[in-house]
């Protein structure tokens, strides 16, 4: 009796093939969309020019157009996708609140705050167009810094309020605040800086140059890599700060190595592309959703290509493909992400108090 | 008794409380006590009085404020967080809700100190976190949402977690609060055979001191004075009990080990009859506020017997027969009888 019992415990246990397809099918899907942002956008190429374009190498159009502008963007949205799905995921458990993301909770915000303090405080020369390997740096390591700061707040809120509605209000009375600190700071600034800032404001996911899109890659490896370390820290910490230390986590270390990732993976997008908002805080539950599991061992990997499938899909709409007009992909993953939230919120009114 | 029984945890001028700032707030005075390997310990002491704080302590949750605390041969100072998870497992009042989270998952995760930096569940884990969940019989529940559990089933699955963890020491803080009573049975059912059959100690905070004098192998009970430390009936003899409560409200009996609520005394009543039926007259009537005497009252009531099935009453002038305790007990009180 004990050993049939034991027998189906060891068959029953978890079925890998089902997350196994699942993972391929993601992969497929993200070739797919990667191979759609190239061959889609305002100017309409044929694919057969495009493959003409990749195995030539002359110096025509088709290629300029595709390895110029295309292929930058279309590895932007990869990496912006993969870097905010994360963070949120990571905040998410971290927080043990599933409203949690860097757009919401005002990490972007605290990003923008250290880019200001950067491009406003400092000088118009550390902009991104100037000196272009330091200033890339110096506007990445502000806004981590930017980031981390707010996190740690939201932290030391987080560990006294417990309703998670009232942690989201606090963080979108800090994004206002910091709003404000950054417009006295535009009032007081001179020109060339002001303008240096507002052009960074209005960062989208075309305007990276190859110097930054370096910067970004590696800065978005790194988040990526302290995710995959912080994979068992995240899985206790779904438990609760107690428990998580009672089953022997060491609390404040995971703490900090995940705040570290988060704020470089959010504060890195946000420095060259803007606050991208509801990217960050949906694409986790569609993870959930889809795998039907708490682990992040499978999360962190499923966040990964569901943010990029997600972000690229954004980006194709926003190219409005066929027509001449772009749209700002912030509304996109906005009018994407949104109705998530608003599901979850619907759904988990009988958990509000913790994740 | 020290010799023969190895102590895996043992306390000296242990100090428990909190620190604010430089302020230290020592909730009681330093306690000394130790527990035995297997053996079942309820920590017993009013709401408030520091049993939670004691419990998070052994845990290290929570930092003692001074004096020594000795987990198997080591003081608690000298373990790293992970190698004392490997000693002490424990479940608080909390309720963890995470959705997505099956039992299986939940288990797993008191693998944490033995799987590798990823959290990789190999085979080992996998035969000892089944265990875990036969054990406690959870297993038709493996893939059950942990959100979807009754009180009951979701603290037979904290236990699984904490058995999966493999530590010697489960301590548990009042691990039946919510329970109904079927469940909660199970549960202490379930923490009994676990310090036979494994050779757990387990350590548990309750409210309920019937089950705490019927099941633990020894009691520490907390009061300002400090800890009491014995078996059950030992800390009953030494009338350690009788203090706990408020000593005009609650009376403590020592035959049974139980409480009553003390009543104003409002008159004697003899009770002639024998078995079941007696015993539950008498208890009726003292929750009535009456005493029950053998003599020297002129109130008697006869239980039913094989010639009478009927409660008999018989005052000075009236005489009375009830078919039910509740019309006897109504009739006295109504009556106003004087005594």
């Amino acid at each position: 009796m004990m050993s049939r019992e034991k027998q189906q415990a060891l068959t029953s246990h978890h079925s890998p093939t089902r997350s196994g397809m699942i993972f391929s099918g993601l992969f497929l899907m993200l070739i797919l969309f990667f191979i759609l942002d190239l061959f889609l956008g305002s100017v309409s190429i044929r694919p057969g020019e495009i493959i003409r374009a990749i195995f030539n190498n002359s110096d025509d159009t088709t290629r300029t157009i595709l390895t110029q502008f295309r292929l930058p963007k279309a590895v932007t949205a990869l990496f912006v996708g993969i870097a905010l799905s994360i963070s949120g995921l990571q905040m998410q458990t971290l927080f043990r609140n599933p409203m949690a993301g860097p757009y919401v909770l005002g990490l972007s915000s605290g990003a923008s705050l250290g880019v200001a303090f950067v491009i406003l405080g400092f000088s118009a020369d550390l902009s991104p167009e100037s000196i272009k390997g330091f200033g890339n740096w110096a506007i990445a390591a502000a806004s981590w810094t930017g980031a981390g700061l707010v996190m740690l707040l939201i932290m030391i809120i987080s560990s006294r309020v417990k309703n998670i509605m009232t942690v989201l209000i606090l963080g979108i009375m800090l994004s206002s605040a910091i709003s404000a600190i950054v417009s006295i700071m535009q009032y007081f600034s001179n020109e060339t800086m002001l303008k240096a800032y507002i052009i960074w404001t209005m960062g989208s996911l075309g305007n990276l140059t190859a110097s930054q899109l370096n910067v970004m890659m590696l800065s978005v490896l790194a988040g990526v890599i302290l995710s995959l370390i912080s994979v068992k820290m995240l899985n206790a910490m779904l438990l609760g700060e107690d428990y998580a230390r009672s089953i022997g986590l060491d609390v404040s270390k995971s703490r900090f190595v995940i705040i570290a990732g988060t704020s470089i993976l959010a504060g890195t997008i946000t420095a060259f592309c803007g606050p991208i908002g509801f990217i960050g805080i949906a694409v986790p539950h569609l993870a959930r959703i889809i795998f039907r599991t708490s682990d992040h061992k499978i999360l962190i990997p499923g966040t990964i290509l569901a943010g990029a499938i997600i972000m690229l899909a954004s980006d194709i709409i926003a190219q409005m493909p066929g027509s001449d007009n772009v749209l700002p992909v912030n509304s996109i993953t906005a009018l994407i992400g949104i109705p998530v939230v608003v599901w979850v919120i619907l759904r988990d009114q009988k958990y509000r108090d913790i994740f | 008794m020290r010799n023969r029984i190895k102590n895996i945890l043992s306390f000296k001028d242990l100090e428990i409380g909190f620190t604010s700032g430089k302020l230290r707030h020592a909730l009681l005075p330093p306690l000394n006590g130790s527990a035995g390997k297997g053996e079942l310990i309820a920590v017993i002491g009013k709401n408030g009085i520091g049993k939670s704080t004691l419990l998070r302590t052994f845990s290290g949750l929570q930092a003692r404020l001074a004096g020594e605390l000795t987990i198997d041969g080591k003081s608690i100072a000298e373990y790293s967080r992970v190698k004392l998870s490997e000693k002490i497992g424990y479940i608080s009042t909390e309720i963890i809700k995470v959705s997505n989270m099956k039992v299986y998952d939940l288990v797993s995760l008191g693998r944490f100190p033995h799987t590798n930096w990823l959290g990789r569940i190999d085979k080992v884990d996998h035969i000892v976190i089944s265990e875990a969940i036969n054990k406690t019989g959870m297993s038709e529940f493996m893939d059950r949402p942990i959100t979807e559990l009754s009180d009951g089933e979701r603290q037979r699955a904290m236990v699984a977690m904490v058995l999966a963890q493999d530590a010697g020491v489960m301590i548990m803080d009042e691990p039946t609060a919510y329970l109904d009573i079927s469940s909660k049975f199970e549960i202490i059912q379930l923490m009994h055979e676990l310090t036979r059959s494994r050779e757990k100690t387990v350590i548990f905070s309750t409210h309920d001191l019937t089950t705490a004098l019927n099941q633990a192998d020894k009691i520490w009970l907390l009061k300002e004075q400090g800890v009491f430390e014995g078996a059950p009936e030992d800390l009953m003899l030494e009338g350690s009990f009788n203090t706990l409560f408020d000593d005009k409200k609650v009376q403590f009996n020592s035959n049974d080990g139980s409480f009553t609520i003390r009543n104003d005394e409002k008159g004697k009543v003899i009770v002639i009859g024998e078995g079941a039926k007696k015993y539950w007259t008498e208890k009726a009537l003292l929750r009535a506020g009456y005493a029950v005497v053998n003599s020297g009252s002129t109130v008697e009531v006869k239980v039913p017997s094989p010639e009478n099935s009927n409660w008999n009453c018989r005052t000075h002038g009236s005489c009375r027969e009830c078919d039910s305790i509740y019309e006897l007990v109504n009739w006295i009180r109504d009556n106003n009888f004087i005594f």
